[in-house]
C-alpha cells in the first residue's frame, strides 16, 4: 500500500479509535496546555514589552539620540555640535533632599530639571495639566515644581505647598501622571521632583564635583534613518574623543530594561519548560495506560494483517491529535496572557506594552509542546508496536518488557536531544540553559535510580510482623508498582520547590538578615570639599558614638583597557557591568577598609609618579587584567590612564564604601570633586536616625542623605516583586508535577481495587488497608524528599554561590518544610484516590475477575 | 491427491527463557488438505492454541518448516507474515476481539481496508448480511449480544476470502444454543466457500463435526485420524 494511502487509513482508524473520548487524557491535556501556555505566554508578554520599547523608542529616550555627561555640562564646542544636528532638549538629573519649609521633615528626591524644549517626543502629563510657564516659573519667591504622588504622600503635602531644595524654595503646582522618558533616566530610587533648569541653578545644588548628570536629547530632522544616527555617533566619537559621553539611540531606548526583560523571560521560559518536561512524564504515563488498554485492539489489528508500522502510525496520529488540542488551548491562553499581564505589569514597568499576537513566541511554545509529547510518547508507542498478535491467545505482559525496538529508542533520544538543543539555542545565556538541561537530565537519571533503589531495598528488606507494613513494602516492589513514576513526578516537582525555596531564602537572608550588622545607617553624597570638616564636626556632635568614614568621590567611565577601546574588548557577562556606564571612582593614600591586598603592593603615602590604580581582584580577573596593565578612565571630559599596581579583595556585601577602582592621590590632582561619607551608629533607634537626618539636611541642604534602611526597603520591594513572579512561575511547574503525581497514582487504582477486594475477601480490615497504603505512600514520599533535598540543595547552591556570587547557607526550616510537603502531598493525594478504592463492594469486582 | 494447504514438518517451539522455559511443541508434523475441516483437541496446556498460532503465522518456530497456502513462513518478518495473513488466513477468537470503538460494519471492513481494498465497506456489508446481521451494521460491539458479536467476528474473518479459516474455541464464550448456531454458520460458510477450517475446541460435539481430528498431548500430536476418540480435557 502506498505511504499516502497508509497514512489516510491510519488517520481514519485513529478517528474511529478516538470515539471513546479523551477521558484518560485529561492530565496529558492539562500538562501540555499548562506548559505551552506558560512558555507562549511568558514569551508573548516579553515580546509585547520589547515591541512597546522599540515602537516608542523616541518617547522613551526623549529623543532620537541621547548624550549623557557626568558632573559637567557640554562644552561650547560640544553644545554647538549637538545644536547643529537638530533640536536639542537639555535636562539635569541629580539626587537631593527636599525639605519642608519648617525643616521638620525631609525626603530624598530624584530631581530632574528640564528646559523649554522638553519633551521632544511624547507628552508630560500632570494633574492639573499646566502650561510650562505656569508649572515651573518663579512666582512670589518660589519656583514651580511638579512631583510624583509618592513625594506628596511621604511629606504629607498637597498642591500649592512649598518645599526647600538646596537653598531655593519651590511650590508644588502639579502631580506627575506620566513622564514619557522616565525609563531612560535609570532606576528611580526616590520620588521624582521636576523643576526648570533655572530653578535647579537657583537651588545651588550644582557645584563642581556634584554628582549631576547632564542629558542632551536630540530630535533629528524628519526622515533621519538609522544610518544617519550611526554616522552621528561615529562623528561624536571622532570629534570629541575626550568627551566621555554615553550615547544612546531610539532603537535602544532602555537597554537595562530590555536586558532584564530578556533575562527574566528566559528564566521563566526555562521554568515553563520544566513544567512541560514534568508534564512529559504525565504524557508518558497517560500514553502507556491508554495503550495498555488497547493491547487487545492492537493484537487484533495485527491478526487481521496490520503491520507493526501501521499500528504505530494509528496511535501516533491519536497522540498527536490529543497533543494538538492541548497545544491549541495552551496557545490561546498564551496569546491572551499579554492582555492580562499588561494591567498587572503597568505598575512595575513604565512602558506600555504593545498589544497583539506574537506568532514567534507562540510557535516556540507549540514546537516545545509537540517535541515534549513526541519525546515522551515514543517509547510507550514503540512498546505498543511490539505487542504480538499472540496476545489475543496468551497474556504476555509487555509493560515490563524492557526497551522497545532500537529505532524507537533512538528516535526518542534524538527528540530529547533536539529538545535540549532548542532550549539552549533559544536561550540568551546558553551556559545557564545548558546547566539547566544538564540538571534535568541528571534529575531524570538519578530519580530513575532512586525509584529502582527504593524498590530494591523494599525487595531485600526482612519480613516484618506488621501486616500493614508488609503489604506496603510489597506494594513498593511488586511488578507494575507505582514507585518509579511516583518518584519521578514527585521528585522533579519537589526538587524545583526546594531549589526555589532555598534561593529565595538565601536572597532574603542576604538582604534582611546579614546586612544590618555590617551596613552603615547613612550614606551622605555631594559633600563639598570645604564643608567636609564642618560636616564631620556636626556628625561628631549629633552622633558621638557613630563612626564616620569619608572618601573623595568622582564619576567616570572606563574607556580603554591596555589602550584597547572597551567597545572592542571581549569580556564575560559576569564582568561586563564594570565597563558599562559610569562607575564611582576614588583615590586613597592607604588601603581602604573592607579590603585586603591580594596581589601587588600599595603605593607610598607621598607617591608622585605615573598614575596608579588598585583594582578589585574578582572584577580584574573577570576582565582579564594583570598587574602592570593600564586602565583609561574618562573623568570630567578628560581621559586619564593609570597602571594597575595591585589587586584588592572587596567585601561587596558589607555595603560600606567600596570601589572597583581606587587611584593614587596624584591621579586626579586639581579635579573638582565632592566627598562621600557613611555613618554607622549601631543600635540607633528610628527616632535617633530621623533626628540625625534632620540636622544634617538643615545644616547642609546640598548634601544628599540616603538612609540605608530606606534604600534596602526599595530593593526589598523589588526583590519581593521578583520573588512573587518566580513563585507564580514555579507554581506552574508544581501544578504540573502534582497533576502528574495524581495521574500516576490514579493509574494504579485499578490494580489497587483488585488487591483491596481480594484482601478484604481474605479478611483484611479497612484500617489495615488504609495503614498499608499510607505507609507505602509515606515511604516513597520520604525517599523522594531526601533526594529532592540533596538535589535542590546542590542546585540552589550553584545558582546562589556560582551565578549570583553570594554566600549560600543551608536552611533547616526549608528541609523540614520539604519533608512535610512531600509526605502531605503523596499521602494526601494517594489516600484521596484510595478512599474511593476502599469503598468498592467485593462482589461486582470478583464477578469480573 | 488434493493439494496440502497446511504442511508442518517436525516443528518445535520453546517459550520463555531459563528456568521458566516451556517446550510447547515437540516435533509436530501435520498436513491438512484444502477444504478439509480439522478439529484440534487435547487437554489444557497440550499445545493446541500454540499450534493454531503457528498455523496462522502468529508465532514463529524454533525448528522445522511451516508451509501455509504454499508459502514457507520460516524466515519471514513480522510485517511480511501480517500481510500474508491478511490475504490467506481468517481468524475467529473465543473472546471475539472486536474493536470496541468501531461499528460492526467498520470491524468487518478492517482487514479489507488494511489490504487496500476500495470496496471494503460494500464487501463488509455483504458479509454482515451473509451472517444474518444486515440490520446491525451501525451497532457498536457493546450493543450486540455475544452470539451477534461472534457473527461479526466470523464475517470479519470471511471478508477477505482467505483460503484458511482458523477458530480458537469459537463457541467457548457462548451458551449451548447460540454456540450451536455459530458452529453451523462456521461450517456452512467454510464449506460453501471451499475454505480449509482448523478449529481448537474442548467441545466433543463440535470436534465430531470435523472431517478430521488431531489430538494433542504434551506438545505432541498423539493421534490424527478421522475416527479418533476425543481425548477429554
Amino acid at each position: 500500500m502506498p505511504l499516502s494511502q497508509t497514512l489516510r487509513l491510519a488517520i481514519r482508524f485513529s478517528l474511529r479509535e478516538m470515539r471513546g473520548g479523551l477521558s484518560g487524557f485529561l492530565i496529558f491535556l492539562t500538562c501540555i496546555t499548562l506548559g505551552v501556555a506558560a512558555i507562549g505566554g511568558v514569551n508573548s508578554v516579553a515580546r509585547s514589552i520589547t515591541a512597546g520599547v522599540a515602537n516608542q523608542g523616541q518617547a522613551l529616550l526623549g529623543g532620537d539620540m541621547r548624550f549623557q555627561l557626568n558632573q559637567r555640562e557640554a562644552s561650547v564646542d560640544e553644545a554647538a555640535f549637538l545644536r547643529g544636528l537638530g533640536t536639542v532638549s537639555e535636562s539635569i538629573n541629580m539626587r537631593s533632599m527636599a525639605r519642608l519649609e519648617n525643616g521638620s521633615d525631609q525626603s530624598l528626591v530624584e530631581v530632574k530639571a528640564v528646559d523649554a524644549a522638553y519633551p521632544l517626543f511624547g507628552a508630560l502629563k500632570t494633574d492639573p495639566q499646566l502650561p510650562r510657564e505656569e508649572m515651573f516659573a518663579e512666582k512670589d519667591g518660589a519656583f514651580g515644581a511638579a512631583a510624583s504622588d509618592l513625594l506628596f504622600e511621604r511629606l504629607g503635602l498637597k498642591l500649592g505647598d512649598r518645599i526647600q531644595l538646596g537653598t531655593a524654595t519651590f511650590q508644588l503646582r502639579a502631580k506627575i501622571a506620566t513622564e514619557p522618558d522616565a525609563i531612560s533616566e535609570g532606576f528611580g530610587f526616590a520620588p521624582r521632583l521636576m523643576v526648570s533648569i533655572e530653578g535647579m541653578h537657583a537651588s545651588g545644588l550644582v557645584q563642581p564635583g556634584s554628582l549631576v548628570e547632564y542629558a542632551y536629547k536630540l530630535r533629528l530632522p524628519a526622515g533621519s534613518g538609522e544610518a544617519r544616527i550611526a554616522d552621528i555617533r561615529e562623528q561624536a566619537g571622532e570629534k570629541f574623543p575626550q568627551a566621555g559621553w554615553n550615547i544612546r539611540t531610539r532603537t535602544n531606548a532602555a537597554p537595562a530594561l530590555s536586558a532584564n526583560i530578556e533575562r527574566f523571560s528566559q528564566f521563566l521560559t526555562l521554568v515553563g519548560l520544566t513544567a512541560l518536561v514534568v508534564g512529559g512524564v504525565g504524557v508518558a504515563n497517560a500514553v502507556r495506560a491508554y495503550l495498555d488498554g488497547k493491547r487487545g485492539v492492537i493484537a487484533t489489528f495485527k491478526s487481521l494483517g496490520g503491520s507493526g508500522g501501521f499500528v504505530f502510525t494509528v496511535y501516533l496520529v491519536q497522540i498527536l491529535i490529543i497533543a494538538a488540542i492541548g497545544v491549541a488551548v495552551g496557545l490561546v491562553i498564551g496569546a491572551l496572557m499579554p492582555l492580562a499581564a499588561n494591567a498587572a505589569l503597568s505598575a512595575i514597568i513604565p512602558v506600555p506594552a504593545q498589544g497583539g499576537i506574537y506568532p514567534g513566541a507562540l510557535a516556540i511554545a507549540a514546537l516545545f509542546g509537540f517535541l515534549v509529547t513526541l519525546a515522551f510518547a515514543l517509547l510507550p508507542l514503540g512498546h505498543a508496536r511490539g505487542v504480538p498478535a499472540t496476545a489475543l491467545f496468551r497474556e504476555m505482559g509487555f509493560g515490563s518488557g524492557g526497551l522497545p525496538r532500537l529505532p524507537y529508542v533512538a528516535a526518542a533520544l534524538a527528540l530529547a536531544l533536539l529538545l535540549a538543543g532548542l532550549a539552549i539555542w533559544f536561550s540568551g545565556d546558553r551556559r545557564i540553559a545548558a546547566t539547566f538541561v544538564g540538571a534535568m537530565v541528571f534529575a531524570f537519571v538519578v530519580l530513575r535510580g532512586v525509584g529502582m533503589a527504593v524498590q530494591w531495598i523494599a525487595r531485600k528488606s526482612p519480613r516484618v510482623r506488621s501486616t500493614a507494613l508488609r503489604l506496603a513494602v510489597g506494594n513498593i516492589h511488586r511488578p507494575g508498582a507505582l514507585t518509579p513514576s511516583v518518584v519521578l513526578s514527585l521528585g522533579l516537582g519537589l526538587t524545583l520547590l526546594v531549589t526555589l525555596a532555598l534561593i529565595d531564602g538565601d536572597l532574603r537572608r542576604q538582604i534582611a538578615g546579614s546586612l544590618p550588622a555590617h551596613a552603615p545607617n547613612f550614606f551622605f553624597v555631594d559633600i563639598q570639599p570645604n564643608d567636609v570638616d564642618a560636616f564631620a564636626a556636626l556628625i561628631g556632635k549629633e552622633a558621638p558614638d557613630g563612626k564616620l568614614v569619608r572618601v573623595p568621590m568622582l564619576r567616570g567611565r572606563v574607556m580603554a583597557l591596555n589602550g584597547v577601546d572597551v567597545q572592542k574588548v571581549q569580556v564575560p557577562p559576569a564582568g561586563a557591568w564594570v565597563l558599562r556606564g559610569d562607575r564611582g571612582l576614588t583615590y586613597a593614600k592607604n588601603l581602604p577598609e573592607n579590603s585586603t591586598l591580594s596581589a601587588g603592593t600599595w603605593w607610598p603615602q607621598d607617591y608622585q609618579g605615573e598614575p596608579l590604580v588598585s583594582f578589585a581582584a574578582q572584577e580584574a580577573g573577570e576582565l582579564g587584567l594583570k598587574l602592570g596593565d593600564t586602565v583609561t578612565v574618562n573623568v570630567l571630559g578628560r581621559n586619564v590612564t593609570a597602571r594597575v599596581a595591585n589587586f584588592r579583595e572587596v567585601k561587596w556585601e558589607s555595603m560600606g564604601i567600596n570601589f572597583v577602582m581606587v587611584f593614587s592621590p596624584n591621579t586626579f590632582a586639581g579635579a573638582p570633586h565632592s566627598w562621600l561619607a557613611t555613618l554607622s551608629t549601631p543600635d540607633a533607634p528610628v527616632s535617633e536616625e530621623a533626628r540625625i537626618l534632620n540636622s544634617v539636611t538643615k545644616a547642609f541642604p546640598a548634601v544628599t542623605s540616603v538612609r540605608v534602611k530606606d534604600a534596602l526597603e526599595v530593593v526589598n520591594h523589588l526583590v519581593g516583586q521578583l520573588g512573587m513572579a518566580i513563585r507564580v512561575a514555579a507554581s506552574v511547574a508544581l501544578i504540573a508535577s502534582v497533576l502528574v503525581l495524581a495521574g500516576a497514582l490514579a493509574a494504579g487504582n485499578r490494580a489497587r481495587i483488585h488487591d483491596a477486594v481480594v484482601l478484604k475477601t481474605l479478611g483484611a480490615t479497612r484500617r489495615t488497608l488504609i495503614a498499608a497504603f499510607s505507609l507505602e505512600y509515606m515511604l516513597i514520599g520520604l525517599a523522594t524528599a531526601i533526594f529532592a533535598l540533596a538535589a535542590g540543595g546542590v542546585a540552589a547552591w550553584f545558582v546562589v554561590a556560582r551565578i549570583m556570587k553570594l554566600p549560600s547557607t543551608f536552611q533547616p526550616e526549608v528541609a523540614v518544610a520539604t519533608l512535610l510537603i512531600a509526605l502531605a502531598v503523596t499521602v494526601g493525594i494517594g489516600l484521596l484516590g484510595t478512599w474511593h478504592v476502599l469503598g468498592h463492594k467485593a462482589a461486582p469486582v470478583l464477578r469480573n475477575l | 491427491m488434493t493439494e496440502a494447504v497446511i504442511d508442518l514438518k517436525d516443528v518445535s517451539l520453546t517459550l520463555g527463557h531459563g528456568a521458566s522455559a516451556v517446550h510447547v511443541l515437540k516435533g509436530v508434523s501435520l498436513t491438512v488438505a484444502a477444504g478439509e475441516a480439522t478439529g484440534i483437541v487435547g487437554p489444557s496446556g497440550s499445545g493446541k492454541s500454540t499450534l493454531l498460532m503457528v498455523l496462522a503465522g502468529l508465532e514463529g518456530v524454533d525448528s522445522g518448516t511451516v508451509r501455509i497456502a504454499g508459502e514457507l513462513l520460516n524466515g519471514k518478518s513480522e510485517d511480511q507474515v501480517a500481510a500474508f495473513r491478511g490475504r490467506n488466513v481468517g481468524i475467529v477468537f473465543q473472546s471475539f476481539h472486536l474493536i470496541p470503538n468501531m461499528t460492526a460494519l467498520e470491524n468487518v471492513a478492517v482487514p479489507l481496508e488494511l489490504a487496500g481494498r476500495r470496496d471494503a465497506f460494500a464487501v463488509a456489508e455483504r458479509e454482515l448480511a451473509a451472517v444474518g446481521l444486515a440490520d446491525r451494521v451501525t451497532h457498536y460491539p457493546g450493543e450486540l449480544s455475544g452470539g451477534e458479536q461472534q457473527r461479526v467476528a466470523i464475517a470479519r474473518a470471511l471478508a477477505p476470502e482467505p483460503r484458511i479459516l482458523i477458530a480458537d474455541e469459537p463457541t467457548g464464550n457462548l451458551d449451548q444454543a447460540t454456540g450451536r448456531q455459530i458452529a453451523d454458520l462456521l461450517f456452512a460458510k467454510a464449506e460453501e466457500r471451499g475454505m480449509t477450517l482448523v478449529l481448537v475446541t474442548h467441545d466433543p460435539a463440535l470436534a465430531a463435526r470435523c472431517t478430521r481430528q488431531v489430538a494433542m498431548r504434551s506438545g505432541r500430536i498423539e493421534a490424527a485420524e478421522p475416527s479418533l476418540a476425543v481425548v477429554s480435557a
